[in-house]
């Protein structure tokens, strides 16, 4: 077994992996930029090393450097979590030459599958469906516009390199491509260091359902379900569960059998996922292979029993796996992801300091986060706070676990998507099953425009009304020479003294107020 | 005391006293307490708890409140705050079409107007970057395009005035 393991990650996926490791009894080192310092993987772990300033391209983006003091503190193996270097094939070939584990398939398979053009060449050799589109990167607006016409509008415009929505466009028509197409690559060469986009036909009314697989060293690979991940805005996951309402045991058989195919094809170890367009008719197409361990991982361990962390580092060390055939699942898993994004706001990046944290807790909730008390959210890395999962006998209970956990959740500091979450898991469609990938933004606007029930508005202005009257209350007396502001401040009687304070005083005192402000 | 609470665009009366809050004539018994060591107050309104997180908006009265899993921005003034308030509104005169400011702190990527030009409610006037994303910011009113103060990759603070409008003449 791996004995100390160099997490080159941070937020709530490094802390994942200190737990995976303490729990197989593998000590775990944590590194951190200036501003994860104080951060919660950072004292979880067994040991922590800073690595540099904030921005991820002088920290968590220098894979030399995070090789060097994998051997520093005598790591044997490095697990990338996901995003920054997990899908480099560059650092997954510089880890294993510097005799070092890789936690995460052989660079060979991430380059099989790392980029999405050579993923779609292999699934097509291994016989999988494929969307069609080209499988080279477009040279300029001139191919792009001509591809476009061939396939027919709306099309989608593709970073090679991509990832989280990062470097994608929809085209509706021939006037906007060349714009579009410079947005993409600009966005592509500022996020990956890679402007390479591609082209495919757009099909409209999809769901995203993606299959877990798990691959040993010794030729065995299994396929673990599918997860639902149609809810997304801009091509970002915000809900996923796991089984899919749209997903039969035998379509589930046949999903499952087609991503083992493409693993094997690319000579996969480790944990993967194949991400698939599934249409209305139940045909499936396949996208790209994500060769890391993914966000949403942890809706299929809550459905399948396993704990997906702990086999990476197993299967790394050797293991083989235990069960040769698939498992079906038992129950329904749903995940929020909870990001600093103001909903109210067109999602827009919120930044600030958590003033207050209250978990959700009780039968079936688990919470990974990467944020306490005090966590300052800057801009310098990915909006994803946490992750909020349910577990429930039925789909119908794990809906009504998930509001419930969502409301007891509280974060003072940031603007997060709680209120958004909340109101999707509402949604009549959401309840029924009724999405597809293009229903959230169909949706949002009046999803996001609903009113509070009466009841709820008039407890707000209650509220507001007793807010403002206990400051009035605080400032009044803050005023006065005597100093008493500390008793009257904390009162929490209504007022009703305050306008009838004698007479001419009570003006007196207001003009008194309105000289002392500002 | 009488307070006029702004909720959302929506004016409720909230009348209160020594026991309670009276709300379109309904009277409620009301109490506000904190809960140590937190941001949570508990308003406890006719005998029902609701949790509350309030933060304090950029003046008097505003806040943003999360009660029960809704969000609302408030603006609770009494009476003859309101009343000041709406005369020195008034004798201000009209104001112009509100400007495009930076929601949040990032880097500008390109301005898609020139000066003069007319622009529609929610047309995209601004690209920014932030945490790798681009966000096309849109006109909050139709109107003429004034001044443009944003520069392709500059990087600019919350808050900063990006483009400004006027009446179409």
């Amino acid at each position: 077994m791996i004995r100390k393991v160099l997490i080159a990650n941070r937020g709530e996926i490094a802390l994942r992996i200190v737990r995976a490791c303490q729990e197989l009894g593998v000590r775990s080192v944590a590194v951190y930029s200036d501003a994860d310092a104080q951060a919660p993987h950072v004292r979880e772990a067994d040991e922590a090393v800073h690595i540099g300033p904030a921005p991820a391209s002088e920290s968590y983006l220098r894979g030399d450097h995070l090789i060097a003091v994998a051997k520093q503190v005598g790591a044997d193996a490095i697990h990338p979590g996901y995003g920054f270097l997990s899908e480099r094939e560059w650092f997954a070939r510089a880890v294993r030459d510097a005799g070092l584990i890789w936690i995460g398939p052989p660079a060979e398979a991430i380059a099989a599958m790392g980029s999405k053009t050579a993923a779609r060449t292999l699934a097509i050799s291994a016989g999988t469906p494929v969307v069609p589109g080209t499988t080279t990167p477009l040279r300029d607006a001139g191919e792009a516009a001509a591809t476009a016409a061939q396939f027919g509008y709306p099309v989608l415009l593709k970073a090679a390199a991509g990832g989280g929505g990062k470097g994608m466009r929809v085209v509706r028509e021939a006037g906007e491509i060349a714009s579009a197409l410079a947005s993409a690559q600009r966005e592509a060469k500022n996020a990956f260091g890679d402007d390479a986009v591609y082209v495919e036909k757009y099909i409209e009314g999809p769901r995203h359902v993606e299959i877990q697989v798990l691959a040993d060293a010794h030729g065995n690979c299994i396929a673990l379900g599918e997860r639902e991940c149609s809810i997304q805005r801009r091509h970002q996951k915000m809900v996923e569960e796991a089984p899919s309402v749209a997903v039969s045991p035998e379509l589930r058989k046949r999903m499952g059998d087609a991503a083992v195919a493409a693993a094997k094809a690319a000579g996969y170890v480790n944990a993967g996922t194949c991400e698939f367009l599934l249409d209305k008719n139940g045909d499936f197409y396949f996208l790209e292979m994500n060769t890391r361990i993914q966000v949403e991982h942890p809706v299929t361990e809550l459905v399948m029993g396993i704990d997906l962390v702990q086999w990476q580092l197993r299967i790394a060390s050797g293991e083989r796996l235990p069960v040769l055939e698939s498992p079906q699942p038992k129950g329904w898993a749903i995940e929020c992801r909870i990001t600093s994004e103001d909903p109210a706001n067109g999602f827009l990046p919120s930044t600030g300091r958590i003033a207050h944290l209250h978990l959700p807790s009780g039968p079936g909730v688990r919470w990974d986060g990467g944020i306490e008390v005090g966590s300052v959210v800057g801009l310098s890395y990915d909006p994803m706070l946490a992750k909020l999962i349910v577990f429930a006998p039925t789909r119908e209970a794990a809906i009504a676990r998930m509001e419930r956990a969502l409301k007891e959740l509280v974060i003072d500091g940031v603007e997060t998507s709680r209120e958004f979450h909340l109101r999707v898991m509402a949604d009549a469609d959401y309840r029924a099953g009724r999405v597809d990938i293009q229903w959230l933004e169909s949706r949002l606007p009046t999803l996001l425009a609903q009113q509070a029930p009466a009841e709820t508005r008039a407890a707000a202005a209650i509220a507001a009304a007793l807010l403002a009257d206990r400051e009035r209350g605080g400032r009044r007396v803050a005023a006065t020479p005597e100093g008493t502001a500390s008793v009257a401040s904390t009162s929490t009687s209504p007022a009703g003294t305050t306008g009838r304070a004698g007479g001419s005083s009570t003006w007196a005192q207001l003009a008194r107020l309105e000289s002392l402000r500002s | 005391m009488k307070y006029l609470v702004d909720l959302g665009g929506e004016r409720v009366e909230v009348a209160l006293d020594a026991g309670g809050a009276s709300v379109d004539g309904v009277h409620h018994t009301a109490h506000l307490a904190d809960v140590e060591g937190t941001s949570v107050r508990l308003v406890t309104i006719g005998g029902v708890q609701h949790r509350v997180v309030a933060r304090r908006g950029n003046s008097r009265g505003q806040y943003t409140l999360w009660i029960d899993g809704w969000r609302f921005d408030a603006e609770a003034l009494d009476e003859r705050t309101r009343a000041i308030q709406a005369l020195s509104a008034a004798s201000a005169g009209p104001k112009g079409p509100a400007p495009v400011l930076a929601p949040m702190p990032g880097l500008i990527v390109r301005v898609q107007v020139a000066v003069g030009d007319t622009v529609q409610a929610g047309q995209g006037i601004v690209v920014m970057e932030a945490m790798k994303m681009e966000n096309e910011l849109r006109a909050p009113s139709g109107g003429v395009v004034r001044a443009i103060h944003a520069v392709p990759g500059k990087a600019v603070e919350k808050g900063t005035t990006l483009v400004e409008f006027e009446q179409p003449a």
